[in-house]
C-alpha cells in the first residue's frame, strides 16, 4: 500500500461535521493562545531561578511572584492546550494518531512529567512564600524547569515525526520484518525548532514583566524601585532574548526542504517582519517600559500568531507532500452542534468578563481594601449559564422525548 | 489501520480505565464541591458568621491543587490513553462530537478563569460579587459534566444517531438522563467526602463539626440520589447491555456491580455513622479509606458501564477492536467486516512487513501474531502469563486440538454476544489460528 493511499484510507470515515477552513482558524488561534502561555510558564520558570540566584530583596521578590504566575500558568496553559488537541485530531488525525500510537510510550510518560513539573511549581511557590534571601529554596524550581523542558522535547517529538510520514515504515519495522508495537520510537528532533520555541520563552516573560511594572504602577503599597526593576529587567530580557531566538528560527528555517519555497511564504515572511519590528519597538521601551508594554505585549502576540499561521502552512507543505490535504476531507455538515459551539463561544467570551473585571480591580486595590464591583456584572454572568442550561435542557427534552427515548 | 499499542500482560485498555478511574475522583470533586462550598459561603455572609470562611478558603486551595492538576492532567491522559491505545475508537468519536468537547471546552476556560479569581480575591471584593464567581464555577463545571455525560452515554446507547447521524439524536440517548443524574447526585458524595477530610482539619473544632455534619446530609443524599438514579439508569441500559450486564451473559459484570453497590453502602455507612452521628471520629484518616474504597467503588461502577458496552466501543458503529462494525448511512460509512472478509485484513495494513510470505509457516506466525494484536489485543493480552483475559488461558479452556479448531473458534465469533465477528479471509484465519494455537498454556 501507498502512504498517499494510508494516509486517506486513515481520514475518518464519518468525515467532517463543519468545513475544514472552519477547523483549522480554530486550531492556529487556540494553538497561538496555548503557546504563548506555555511560553510565559516556561521563560517564568528559568528567570525565576535566576532571580533567586540574585539574591537581592527584589530579585526575590520577583522569584516570588513568578512562582504564583508558574503555578497559575501552566494550569491556564493545559486548558487552553485541550482545544488545539481536539482539532488537530479532527483535520491531521492519520498524522496525529500514528505518530502518537509508535510513541505512546513517551506520550503516556509526558502526562506523568508534567504532572511532576506542576506539582513541582507547586512546591516553589508554596515553599518559599515566607522565605527570605537565605531560606528560599530553587530545588522544585529547578525540577519543575527540567520537566517542562522534557515535556517539551517530548511534544516536539511527536510533532516533529508526524512532519515524516515517509520514514514512519522504517521507524516501525525492523530490519528482520518484525512490526514494533512497543510504542517507543523517538525521532525527529530538530533542535533549530526547539531552541526557537525554547528562546521565545524569555521573550514572552520579559514582555509580561513589563506588564507587571504597568499593572501595579498605581498600586501605593508596590515600592517604584521594584517595579522598575521587574520591567527593566523584563525589557532588557525580551529584547536580548528576541536576537537569538530569531537566529534559532533561521536555523530551522534552515532544515525546511527547498522544495517548499518557505522563505517566500506569506504568512513567514509577515511574521518575521513583524518579529523585527517588535524587536526594535521593545529597544525602544528600555527607558520607560511600563509606557510601552501594552503596545510590546500585543506586537508580541500578533508575531505568535502570525507565526502560528506560517507553521500551519509549513506542515500544509508537508503533508501536501504527500497527497494530503484537510480539503479533501468529506463535509457531512451538522448545523445544530455547530450553532451549539459557536453561540456558548460567544456566550462564554461574555461571562469572562466578569472573572476578568474582578481579576483586574482587585489586583489594581492596595492590600486590604475590599474592592466593590457592579453586582449586575455577576448576576448576568452567571445568567447566562442558567439560561445555557435551560435551553439545553429544553432542546435535550424535546428530542429526547421525539425519539422516544426518555422513559 | 494505526500501528497498535500493546502493553505487556495488562492491554492497553487497562491503562485507560485506570486513568478514567482516577479521572473520576477530582473531575467529580470538581463538579460538585463548588455547590456546597457556595452553600457554606453564602451562610458565613448572610449570617454573618466568618468564622466560616476559613473552611471555604482551604477547601477552594484542595479544588484548586488536587482537581486543577491532578484532574486536568488525568482529563487530558484520557484523551491520550484512548488515543494510543484505540486510536480509530476516539477518531469516531471526535469527528461525530468535535462541537461537543469544543463546548465543552469553553466552561473549561470559564471554570479556570473563575476558579483562580475566586481563590485569589478572597476578601479582596464584595462579598454578593465573591458568590456570583463561586456560582459561576459551579455552573460551569457542572455543564462540563452535562456535556461530557452525553458523549459517554452515547458509546453505550447510540439511540436514533445511527439512523439520523445527528448529533443531539446521538448526544440525548436513552441512557443520557439517568446517567447525568446519576453522577450529578454522586459528585455531592464525593464532594462531602473532601469536606469532610477539610472540615476535619479546621482549628476551630465546633465549626468543624458543623460542616462535618453539613458534609455528610449532603453526601448522604448523593449517594442515596445516586443509588436510585443509577437502578434507573440500569433499567435503561439497551437490551443487548442488560444481557450481560444483569442477565448473566458475562457474570464478572455482575460481581464488579456488586462490588460497586458494596463500596458505595460503606461509604454511605461512613457518612452515616462517622460524619452525622459522630463527627469525631470522622478524621482525615478515615475519609482517607473512604476514599480509597470510592475509588474501588468508581472502579467497578465505571468497569460496568464499559463492559456492558461489549461488542461495541461505539454502540452499533465501532467493535471494540476498531473496526466498524455497520453502515451509517447518513454520513455514507460503510461497514469494514465485510471488506475485510473479501480484500483480507492482513492485506488492507499499512504496517507490515512487505517480505512476510503466508505461504510459509513462519509468515503465518509473524503476521498471525499482528492480526491478533489488532483483532483481539485490545480486551485481551496475548502473553502467556497475561493477566487481563489472556488468550493463551480463555483458549486453554476450549481445548482445540488444531490450528484448525481455533479457525473454526474463529468463524464462531460474531454469535458470541459479547464478542465481534472475526474480520478477514481464509489466509488471516489461517495464520491467527497458527499463531493462536502456538501460545496456549498447556
Amino acid at each position: 500500500m501507498e502512504l498517499q493511499t494510508y494516509l486517506n484510507n486513515m481520514m475518518d470515515p464519518a468525515g467532517l461535521p463543519f468545513y475544514p477552513l472552519v477547523f483549522q482558524v480554530l486550531l492556529v488561534l487556540t494553538f497561538a493562545l496555548h503557546i504563548t502561555m506555555i511560553n510565559l510558564v516556561l521563560g517564568s520558570t528559568f528567570v525565576a531561578i535566576w532571580e533567586v540566584g540574585k539574591k537581592t530583596t527584589y530579585s526575590l521578590r520577583l522569584a516570588k511572584a513568578l512562582g504564583r504566575v508558574i503555578t497559575v500558568g501552566l494550569s491556564i496553559a493545559i486548558v487552553l492546550g485541550v482545544a488545539p488537541l481536539l482539532f488537530v485530531q479532527v483535520i491531521y488525525d492519520p498524522y496525529w494518531y500514528t505518530a502518537t500510537t509508535m510513541s505512546a510510550f513517551w506520550a503516556m510518560l509526558f502526562l506523568l512529567v508534567v504532572t511532576v513539573a506542576f506539582y513541582a511549581a507547586y512546591g516553589f511557590y508554596l515553599g518559599n512564600r515566607q522565605a527570605d534571601t537565605d531560606t528560599v529554596s530553587v530545588r522544585w524550581a529547578w525540577i519543575s524547569l527540567l520537566m517542562l523542558l522534557v515535556a517539551g522535547l517530548f511534544i516536539h517529538m511527536l510533532t516533529m515525526e508526524q512532519l515524516e510520514p515517509q520514514m514512519w515504515k522504517k521507524w516501525l519495522i525492523g530490519q528482520h520484518g518484525v512490526v514494533s508495537v512497543a510504542g517507543g520510537e523517538f525521532h525527529g528532533i530538530s533542535l533549530g525548532r526547539l531552541l526557537h520555541f525554547f528562546i521565545g520563552s524569555l521573550a514572552v516573560t520579559g514582555v509580561f514583566m513589563m506588564l507587571y511594572h504597568w499593572y501595579f504602577r498605581d498600586r501605593a503599597d508596590y515600592d517604584p524601585g521594584y517595579l522598575e526593576y521587574v520591567s527593566k529587567t523584563g525589557v532588557k530580557l525580551a529584547f536580548w532574548s528576541l536576537f537569538p531566538a530569531i537566529g534559532a528560527g533561521f536555523w530551522w528555517l534552515g532544515t525546511v526542504p527547498d522544495g517548499f519555497h518557505f522563505a517566500s511564504n506569506p504568512f513567514f515572511l509577515a511574521g518575521a517582519i513583524m518579529g523585527v519590528c517588535t524587536t526594535a519597538y521593545i529597544g525602544t521601551a528600555s527607558e520607560k517600559p511600563a509606557e510601552k508594554a501594552i503596545f510590546s505585549a500585543l506586537a508580541l502576540f500578533v508575531t505568535i500568531f502570525i507565526m502560528c499561521c506560517a507553521r500551519e502552512g509549513l506542515r500544509m507543505d508537508y503533508t501536501g507532500a504527500h497527497g494530503y490535504s484537510i480539503f479533501n476531507y468529506r463535509v457531512n455538515p451538522d448545523w445544530p452542534s455547530t450553532i451549539l459551539f459557536f453561540a456558548t463561544f460567544l456566550a462564554g467570551l461574555y461571562v469572562l468578563c466578569f472573572p476578568a473585571i474582578a481579576a483586574f480591580k482587585a489586583g489594581k486595590a492596595p492590600k486590604g481594601q475590599v474592592v466593590s464591583l457592579d453586582p449586575s456584572l455577576g448576576k448576568t454572568a452567571v445568567g447566562v449559564m442558567v439560561a445555557w442550561f435551560a435551553v439545553v435542557a429544553a432542546l435535550g427534552l424535546f428530542v429526547s422525548l421525539k425519539n422516544g427515548v426518555l422513559f | 489501520m494505526y500501528p497498535f499499542w500493546e502493553v505487556p500482560f495488562f492491554t492497553s485498555g487497562i491503562v485507560i480505565a485506570l486513568i478514567a478511574t482516577f479521572h473520576i475522583l477530582p473531575c467529580h470533586l470538581a463538579t460538585g464541591a463548588f455547590w456546597f462550598l457556595v452553600y457554606v459561603e453564602r451562610k458565613a455572609v448572610q449570617e454573618g458568621r466568618r468564622e466560616l470562611m476559613e473552611f471555604v478558603k482551604r477547601y477552594s486551595m484542595l479544588i484548586l491543587i488536587f482537581c486543577f492538576v491532578i484532574g486536568s492532567l488525568s482529563g487530558v491522559g484520557i484523551w491520550y490513553a484512548a488515543t494510543v491505545a484505540s486510536p480509530r475508537g476516539i477518531s469516531g468519536l471526535i469527528h461525530n462530537y468535535v462541537w461537543g468537547w469544543a463546548t465543552e471546552w469553553v466552561f473549561f476556560v470559564i471554570e479556570i478563569a473563575s476558579i483562580y479569581v475566586y481563590y485569589y480575591t478572597l476578601g479582596k471584593i464584595d462579598d454578593k460579587s465573591h458568590l456570583m464567581l463561586g456560582w459561576l464555577y459551579a455552573w460551569a463545571a457542572w455543564i462540563s459534566m452535562i456535556i461530557i455525560t452525553g458523549i459517554l452515554a452515547f458509546m453505550l446507547s447510540s439511540g436514533k444517531w445511527i439512523e439520523t447521524g445527528g448529533f443531539f439524536d446521538g448526544f440525548f440517548n436513552q441512557t443520557y438522563w439517568p446517567q447525568l443524574l446519576t453522577r450529578t447526585a454522586f459528585m455531592f458524595g464525593i464532594a462531602g467526602v473532601y469536606a469532610i477530610i477539610v472540615a476535619s482539619r479546621l482549628k476551630n473544632r465546633a465549626v468543624g463539626h458543623e460542616l462535618i455534619r453539613t458534609a455528610s446530609i449532603w453526601g448522604i443524599a448523593g449517594m442515596i440520589g445516586g443509588a436510585l438514579f443509577g437502578l434507573w439508569y440500569l433499567f435503561s441500559m439497551p437490551e443487548h447491555a442488560k444481557e450481560l450486564g444483569l442477565q448473566g451473559g458475562l457474570p464478572y459484570l455482575k460481581h464488579m456491580l456488586w462490588a460497586a453497590g458494596v463500596c458505595y453502602a460503606v461509604v454511605l455507612a461512613w457518612f452515616f455513622l462517622c460524619g452525622l452521628v459522630r463527627p469525631k471520629l470522622a478524621g482525615p484518616v478515615s475519609a482517607i479509606f473512604i476514599l480509597f474504597i470510592l475509588f474501588l467503588g468508581i472502579g467497578a461502577g465505571e468497569g460496568f458501564r464499559e463492559g456492558v458496552r461489549r461488542p461495541y466501543i461505539i454502540d452499533q458503529y465501532m467493535y471494540s477492536n476498531q473496526i466498524i462494525a455497520h453502515d451509517l448511512p447518513a454520513k455514507g460509512v460503510v461497514s469494514e467486516i465485510e471488506k475485510y472478509q473479501e480484500a483480507g485484513f492482513w492485506n488492507s495494513l499499512y504496517f507490515r512487513p512487505e517480505n512476510c510470505d503466508l505461504e510459509t509457516k513462519s509468515g503465518r506466525m509473524q503476521a498471525g501474531r499482528l492480526i491478533a494484536l489488532y483483532q483481539c489485543g485490545n480486551c485481551h493480552a496475548l502473553d502467556r502469563f497475561g493477566k487481563m483475559r489472556p488468550l493463551p488461558t480463555l483458549l486453554q479452556n476450549i481445548a482445540p486440538e488444531s490450528p484448525e479448531d481455533i479457525a473454526d473458534f474463529m468463524d464462531a465469533l460474531g454469535d458470541y454476544p459479547f464478542m465481534p465477528p472475526f474480520a478477514g479471509d481464509d489466509k488471516d484465519k489461517a495464520a491467527i489460528a497458527e499463531y493462536l494455537f502456538s501460545i496456549i498454556r498447556r
